[in-house]
C-alpha cells in the first residue's frame, strides 16, 4: 500500500486521477450565505467568503484516492490584505500629492519621471504578488497530510515578469508566447509539494503559430471587408436594396470579432494544455485536456448563467472555472507515498494580501 | 469501544490503517506499521464528515489527520472547525447578520455625519496651511492683469461677510471652473470669465464658493477623503466602494444645494441679479449637451452638477420690477476679464 498508482490503464481506478464530485445544491448555501455577510458587512466578509468556497471546493475534488484539504483561513488573508494596504494606500496618496504639486508647478520632466517609477513599481509587484499567490495557494492545500509551498519570496519573479513582459510586448507583441511560457516555467520551477520540486520544462513550439493566427484575422477580415463593401457598393450603383448592403456589412463586422475571440481563446487553450502538459511533481506528470470548444462553452455558460439570473450566478463562477479545471485536469505516474515527505517551507503568512490589493488571481 | 480508521501522520503522504479505542477521553490508536500512539480528544479537532467516516486534525501537529469510520463520533468531547468564521459561529448566523447590519449602519451614519462634527474644530491655522500649500501648486499662473485683482478683490468683499479674508484669485488655466479650497482661498479659472457674460455672472458663481468656504464644507469634504474614504475605499472592495460613491454623491449634492441657496441669499442683500447666474447654469448646460463635458472643458458642471431645479431657484429668487445694480461697473469687469491677457508675472 505504499506503493499508489495512479492511473490511466489500471481497473479499479477511474480513468482520470481528478475528480469533481461537488454539486450546485451543496454549493448554494454557501455562496448565498457567502453573499449575505459580504453585503452586511459592507464587503469585509469576502475574505471569510473565499476561505469557505475554496474549503468546498478542495474537498471536493478527489486525486487518485484521497480529496484535497483547503486550510487557509479568512481571518489570514483579511490580515494579509491590509497590511498590504497599510504600506500601499499611504505611499499612493503621498505620491498623489507630490504629483500635482510637481505637475502644476510646471515641472512636468520630473512629475513624467515620478509617474513612470510609479507604473515601474506597480508593474514589478503585479509580478511579485502572481508568485506569492500561487506560493500561498499551495502551502495551503493538503494531500495525504502533506503540503505544499516555495521558498523564494518572489522578489527576483517580480525582476523576470518585469523584463520578460516587456520584451514580449516590442516587437508588436510576436514575442507574447514565449514570455508567457517562459514566467510559467520561472514559476513553477520554484515551487514544491512535499519535499519535491515542480518542474516545468514548456516549450514554444506551435504556439508562435496559434499566436500569429491573431495578427492574421484582421488582415483576412480587413481584405473580406474591403470585398464586401466594394460588392455592396457596386450593387448599390446597379439599384440594388440599401438594407441588404448594410446587414451584410454588419454580419461582417460580427463575423469579424467572433473569428478574433476564437482564434484568441484557441491560442490560450493550447498554451494551457501545453504548460500543463510539460509540468510535473512527484513522479506525477499532468495533462490539461480543455481544447478551443471547452473553453468556449466554459465562458458562453457563464456569460448566459449571469445573464439570465441577473447576475446572481456571479456566485457560481468560481464554482464552475474550479470544477472545469479540475474536470479537465489529468495525472499520469506513479507517487511513492513513502518518499512524498512533508514540506519544511515556511507557510507564509502574508495570504494574497499583494494579489488582492492589485485584484490579480494566481494561475 | 473500538473502530477502524487511518491516519496521516503529517510526516510522509503514506495512509496508515488504524484501530481506535476510546477510553476516559482518550484515544489509543494501533496503526498497520506497529506502532501505537495515545491522544487526548480533547486536543483534536472534527474537520469534516465524509460518507462513513468522521475525519479529525491535531493543531499541534499540522496534516495530521485521523478518520474513524463506521463508528460513533467523538461527539462534544472535540472542538468543531470553522463554519463561517468563529465570531459568527459563536453567535450564530441570523444574530450575526443582525449585527453585522446595525454596525455597518451606524459606521456609514457616522461616516457621514462625523465631518460635519468635526470641521468647526479645525484649527483655522491647519487649514491655511493645506490651503496655502494646495494654493502654491497653481505656482506662477495666477494673472495679474492691470486693475483685475483690485476688481475681484472688491467683489469679494462685496459677497462675503464683514471680517472674513478671503483668498480669490484667477489662474490661467483652460478650464470652465471655479473651486474653493481650505484657509479662504478661491481660484477662478480664466476660462471661466471668458465664458461668463458680464460680472453679474461670476457674482453668482463667486458667491456659492464663498458660502462654501463660509459653511467649511471644503473642510469636511477633506475630512471625508483622508478619513472614512480612505478607510472604506481600501476595505469594502465591490459593496463598499459603490456605497462610499453613493455616500461622497449624497454629500456633494447637499452642500452644494446649501451653498446656492446661501448665495441667493448673498445676491440678494448685495443687490445684484440672480437672473445672470441663472442664464450662465443654462448656457453650460446647453454646452455640455452639444459638446460633452471632455470636448467642452465644462469641468465646472463635473464638480458642480447641473439641474433644472438649480438653475429655477436662482431665477424664482429674482424680484420682479426690481431694479439691480451691476456687480462691477464696466471699467472694473473689463479690468477682470482681462486679468490674463495683459500679461501673467511670474510671482
Amino acid at each position: 500500500m505504499n506503493d499508489m498508482g495512479t492511473m490511466a490503464g489500471r481497473d479499479a481506478v477511474p480513468e482520470s486521477a481528478f475528480e469533481f464530485t461537488g454539486t450546485w445544491r451543496e454549493f448554494l448555501p454557501i455562496a448565498l450565505t457567502n453573499l449575505l455577510l459580504t453585503i452586511v458587512t459592507l464587503g469585509i466578509y469576502r475574505f471569510w467568503a473565499k476561505a469557505r468556497e475554496r474549503r468546498y471546493l478542495w474537498s471536493r475534488t478527489r486525486f487518485i484516492d484521497d480529496s484535497l484539504e483547503w486550510t487557509g483561513t479568512g481571518k489570514e488573508m483579511f490580515i494579509g490584505f491590509v497590511v498590504v494596504m497599510a504600506v500601499l494606500l499611504p505611499v499612493g496618496l503621498g505620491l498623489q500629492f507630490v504629483l500635482q504639486a510637481l505637475a502644476l508647478r510646471g515641472q512636468a520632466l520630473a512629475a513624467a519621471l515620478l509617474v513612470f517609477a510609479l507604473y515601474g513599481g506597480f508593474f514589478y509587484l503585479i509580478g511579485v504578488a502572481r508568485f506569492r499567490a500561487l506560493r500561498y495557494r499551495l502551502s495551503r492545500t493538503w494531500w495525504h497530510g502533506i503540503r505544499g509551498g516555495s521558498d523564494d519570496g518572489g522578489w527576483e519573479f517580480g525582476l523576470k515578469y518585469v523584463g520578460k513582459t516587456i520584451a514580449g510586448a516590442i516587437l508588436f507583441g510576436l514575442l507574447v508566447p514565449w514570455s508567457m511560457v517562459s514566467l510559467w516555467n520561472d514559476r513553477w520551477n520554484r515551487m514544491s509539494f512535499g519535499q519535491n520540486a515542480f518542474e516545468a520544462h514548456a516549450s514554444t513550439d506551435g504556439l508562435f503559430g496559434r499566436w500569429l493566427l491573431i495578427y492574421l484575422v484582421p488582415i483576412i477580415g480587413g481584405v473580406v471587408m474591403m470585398i464586401g463593401f466594394a460588392g455592396a457598393m457596386a450593387g448599390m450603383a446597379g439599384g440594388g436594396d440599401p438594407t441588404m448592403a448594410f446587414g451584410t456589412i454588419v454580419l461582417a463586422v460580427i463575423g469579424f470579432y467572433l473569428a478574433f475571440i476564437l482564434v484568441t481563446l484557441s491560442y490560450y487553450a493550447l498554451f494551457y494544455r501545453q504548460v500543463a502538459a510539460a509540468t510535473s511533481v512527484a513522479g506525477i506528470d499532468f495533462a490539461f485536456t480543455a481544447h478551443t470548444k471547452d473553453w468556449l462553452k466554459l465562458i458562453l455558460g457563464n456569460i448566459g448563467l449571469i445573464i439570465v439570473t441577473l447576475g446572481l450566478a456571479l456566485m457560481f463562477i468560481g464554482y464552475r472555472n474550479w470544477s472545469f479545471v479540475v474536470r479537465h485536469m489529468e495525472a499520469t505516474g506513479t507517487v511513492d507515498l513513502d518518499l512524498l515527505k512533508q514540506s519544511q517551507t515556511r507557510a507564509p503568512g502574508d495570504a494574497e494580501g499583494l494579489a488582492d490589493a492589485f485584484d490579480i488571481g494566481a494561475i | 469501544m473500538e473502530s477502524e480508521g487511518w491516519l496521516y501522520d503529517g510526516e510522509r503522504a503514506v495512509r496508515f490503517e488504524a484501530r481506535v479505542a476510546v477510553e476516559g477521553g482518550v484515544l489509543r490508536i494501533d496503526l498497520d506499521d506497529g506502532r501505537s500512539l495515545s491522544v487526548a480528544a480533547a486536543d483534536l479537532v472534527h474537520l469534516e464528515s465524509r460518507r462513513d467516516c468522521e475525519l479529525y486534525g491535531r493543531p499541534d501537529v499540522q496534516g495530521w489527520r485521523l478518520a474513524l469510520c463506521g463508528a460513533a463520533p467523538l461527539g462534544a468531547a472535540v472542538r468543531a472547525t470553522t463554519g463561517y468564521g468563529r465570531w459568527i459561529d459563536r453567535i450564530g448566523l441570523w444574530k450575526a447578520v443582525a449585527i453585522a447590519i446595525a454596525v455597518s449602519a451606524a459606521l456609514l451614519f457616522a461616516a457621514d455625519s462625523f465631518p460635519r462634527w468635526v470641521a468647526p474644530y479645525v484649527p483655522a491655522s491647519w487649514e491655511k496651511k493645506v490651503g496655502d500649500a494646495l494654493v502654491g501648486d497653481f505656482g506662477g499662473r495666477f494673472c495679474h492683469g492691470q486693475g483685475g485683482q483690485q476688481a475681484l478683490d472688491k467683489l469679494a468683499r462685496e459677497l462675503s461677510p464683514a471680517g472674513s479674508r478671503l483668498n480669490v484669485r484667477v489662474v490661467n488655466i483652460k478650464i470652465v471652473n471655479a473651486a474653493a479650497l481650505p484657509g479662504g482661498n478661491i481660484v477662478i479659472f480664466d476660462e471661466l470669465l471668458r465664458e461668463a457674460d458680464g460680472p453679474d455672472e461670476v457674482a453668482g458663481v463667486l458667491a456659492h464658493e464663498i458660502a462654501h468656504i463660509q459653511r467649511r464644507h471644503v473642510t469636511q469634504a477633506m475630512i471625508r477623503e483622508y478619513s472614512f474614504g480612505a478607510l472604506i475605499a481600501a476595505l469594502g472592495g465591490s459593496a463598499g466602494s459603490k456605497i462610499g460613491m453613493l455616500d461622497s454623491l449624497h454629500y456633494s449634492r447637499g452642500a452644494e444645494a446649501e451653498a446656492d441657496s446661501v448665495a441667493i441669499e448673498t445676491l440678494r442683500r448685495a443687490d445684484i441679479s440672480p437672473i445672470p447666474t441663472a442664464r450662465f447654469f443654462d448656457r453650460l448646460g446647453k454646452q455640455e449637451k452639444a459638446l460633452g463635458q471632455v470636448g467642452s472643458g465644462l469641468q465646472y458642471l463635473s464638480t458642480h452638477p447641473l439641474s433644472a431645479d438649480r438653475e429655477q431657484r436662482f431665477r424664482k429668487s429674482a424680484v420682479a420690477g426690481h431694479s439691480y445694480r451691476p456687480a462691477l461697473s464696466r471699467d472694473e469687469w473689463q479690468a477682470l476679464a482681462g486679468i490674463c491677457r495683459s500679461g501673467t508675472k511670474k510671482q
